[in-house]
């Protein structure tokens, strides 16, 4: 259960109720600070609120209560700006210096009522309206927020930890009962609970981009959900796709926002029960299909059960069900995927057709606490796979065509301009990673800091493109000292992560960690490498892994153990590359 | 529906709303006779603003009146308004008496 934390000027007390009755995963257990102490609470460490571990601390304030200078310019008193953002800057330096008591820090942007009309036409007038003045004020929060804690070793916005949540768009859903002024007279509490309601929704979102639990995979039905129309019946021409028509162009927009999800790392596939060369050829053709074929990391067209065809689609993609959205026009079929995979999110879709887009943005089970350009690539590179898997077909062994792929690997050590990446692998990886570690990019640099502690990031290309940042390793090593009867070297060695895009699996890499760990050890005087693994309901992947490893396994068959005196073989269909700033000693 | 069944309907979409954030052991039921305000019912201070609130905002979707039951009126009531369902359910037909709107 993770621990959350809650700093306030005025009563969170609603907030924490909803969310510790929240049903959503992951569950918590709620902390509260005493509401109106925001400052003396965070500006001091030794407040009972930090004596425990915190896996996100909420800090959620109104600026007229933190911000001295913006409360006059409420009374309408002229304020002098410099001041003003002087007091932002203090109060963003007073978050950030908490940094390190928590794992993750979320921080509403600052929001007026909307009856608070201010100066009405002179509003957005610079020097003059409110709206202006907070707009600004949230800017320069959030910039100040982004920023690195003096004194930290991380640089930039992608390695902060402290995020900036946009409140204005709860106001805006909650509409005219945002606030309640009788909540606050009677309680000090200003919101009503519609606000508090989206409030727990994006924490829980927030959360689970944490804990690497954010869905990867949209697999969608084609005949009425992606365009209208039953194509195998009326045929690609009729299909309802564009023109000058609502439904057609609502559609056009859906497709558009699947495609820009692909931008932000998720990747698409369809099962359709449909003719497959008829469907594929209204993918190609059809003059104002968003979506080609090249868009999808796979399908599965045909007249089979959809659930089934998801678990095939999302096995052939080395995906876990619980990375998978599906979304069908169709009740019955959504029943049945929702009935027989309860791990696959199945949202309720409208009939409507004009509100589908509006369906899709509306999921918050995408959300990641970075954006690397690996996400950005990785609906190319699951097309490359698909590309990949066609070259197999096409040629005899394994070995053989493992040898025909010419992966190349690159081993750096963890350093700043991979370390996002990195933290982002460990955090999302379930089926091959070894313990199931979960580190912020903070917590994984400052592990990597350790004496006798080592991390390497794995970048993997092949003749069908480049992969990217796909693996992580790290190992532990207990410095050689004397036996007992001071004969012989005692030191050992233990791998702490080992981590491997299912993109990659499979093609003899994790076999090429192994002996790199095991050259590692020998050269750090360690005498047998171990690798204790922590079984968890996704890894099996990497415990099968292990057993055909050749690692000699123990009795309990949770440790694999390698004499170092003994070389692993690297295998040939591997070659590693630029090594220059990873080979083990240097 | 007559206006005391309409009350009633009210404070019931209040108290869902109220037991969303409270804890499993302190959920208020929707019948006349569940207890309200501490001590003899479950709700400390931080649930009854929960439950004045709701109510008043399904009160006023319901009846399209805005009424107050936090006021003195509500203080000074020999029977507190707030000790059971059916007492808040008679404060608010009284207070909806003071209107016109029926």
């Amino acid at each position: 259960m993770l621990k959350i934390a809650t700093v306030s000027d005025f009563n969170l007390g609603n907030f924490a109720a909803l969310l510790r009755n929240d049903g959503a995963e992951p569950a918590v257990a709620v902390v509260e600070t005493p509401f109106g102490q925001p400052f003396q609470i965070l500006a001091d460490p030794s407040h009972p609120t930090w004596a425990e571990a915190v896996d996100c601390l909420i800090v959620w304030t109104q600026p007229q209560r933190v911000i001295s200078s913006f409360a006059q310019a409420l009374e309408h008193e002229q304020v002098d700006r410099a001041k003003l953002f002087a007091e932002v800057d203090q109060f963003a330096a007073l978050v950030r210096s908490c940094q390190d008591r928590a794992r993750m820090i979320l921080v509403p942007t600052w929001t007026l009522p909307p009856w608070e009309r201010g100066s009405s036409l002179l509003e957005c007038r610079r020097g003059v309206g409110l709206a202006d003045l907070l707009a600004r004020m949230n800017q320069r929060l959030a910039e100040q927020l982004e920023g690195s804690p003096p004194g930290s070793t991380a640089q930039g916005a992608s390695q902060s930890n402290v995020f900036v949540l946009d409140a204005q768009r709860w106001l805006v859903t909650a509409g005219i009962r945002s606030f309640s002024t009788k909540a606050w007279y009677l309680g000090k509490i200003p919101f009503s609970n519609e606000i508090f309601k989206q409030a727990v929704k994006e924490t829980k979102a927030a959360l689970r981009a944490i804990s690497g639990a954010t869905r990867k995979l949209v697999v969608v039905d084609l005949d009425d959900t992606l365009w209208g129309g039953i194509v195998g019946d009326i045929g690609l021409e009729n299909l309802t796709l564009g023109g000058h028509d609502g439904d057609g162009e609502a559609l056009v927009d859906f497709q558009r926002a699947l495609k820009a999800l692909t931008r932000r790392g998720i990747i698409l596939g369809v099962v359709s029960k449909n003719d497959e060369t008829t469907a594929l050829t209204a993918l190609r053709e059809h003059p104002e299909m968003i979506l080609r074929p090249d868009d999808f990391a796979g399908w599965r067209i045909n007249w089979g059960d959809k659930a089934q065809n998801v678990v095939d689609l999302a096995a052939e993609l080395n995906l876990g069900l619980q990375s998978v959205v599906f979304i069908d026009d169709n009740p019955v079929e959504r029943a049945r995927v929702r009935e027989m995979l309860p791990e696959v999110l199945v949202p309720e879709w409208p009939a409507d057709k004009t509100l589908y887009r509006r369906a899709l943005l509306e999921l918050n089970c995408f959300d990641v606490a970075a954006l690397t350009q690996e996400d950005r690539n990785r609906a190319a590179m699951y097309v490359s796979d698909r590309e990949r898997k066609h070259a197999r077909r096409t040629v005899g062994s394994l070995d053989d065509w493992l040898a025909s792929l010419n992966v190349t690997i690159e081993i750096e050590f963890l350093n700043e301009a991979n370390l996002t990446r990195a933290a982002q692998l460990l955090n999302k990886t379930n089926q091959m990673n070894l313990t199931t570690r979960r580190m912020t990019e903070q917590e994984l640099l400052a592990w990597s800091s350790e004496p006798d502690h080592r991390v390497w990031t794995i970048k993997v290309r092949d003749k069908f493109g480049d992969l990217g940042l796909t693996g992580l390793l790290s190992v532990e090593t207990k410095a050689a000292s004397l036996s007992a009867d001071g004969a012989a070297p005692s030191g050992a060695a233990r791998i702490a992560d080992f981590v491997l895009s299912c993109r990659v699996m499979g093609r003899k890499i994790e076999e090429t960690m192994v002996a790199f760990a095991v050259r590692h050890a020998r050269d750090e005087g360690a005498r047998v490498l171990t690798a204790t693994y922590l079984p968890t309901p996704k890894n099996k992947p990497c415990l099968e892994f292990l057993r055909r490893s050749g690692m000699r396994e123990s009795s309990e068959g949770s440790i694999f153990e390698w004499n170092t005196a003994e070389d692993y073989p690297v295998p040939h269909q591997v070659t590693i590359g630029s090594l220059d700033h990873a080979l083990p000693g240097h | 529906m007559d206006q005391p069944d309409r009350i009633l309907g009210a404070i019931y979409r209040a108290i869902d709303e109220l037991n969303m954030t409270q804890p499993m052991e302190g959920k208020v039921s929707k019948s006349p006779e569940a207890a309200l305000a501490a001590p003899a019912g479950p709700l400390d201070s931080l649930g009854l603003v929960n439950l004045v609130v709701e109510t008043e905002q399904q009160i006023e979707d319901e009846f399209r009146v805005a009424i107050n039951l936090a006021d003195q009126q509500a203080a000074s009531a020999s029977q507190n308004p707030l000790a059971s369902v059916q007492s808040l359910a008679d404060y608010i037909r009284s207070k909806l008496g003071d209107t016109d709107s029926g």
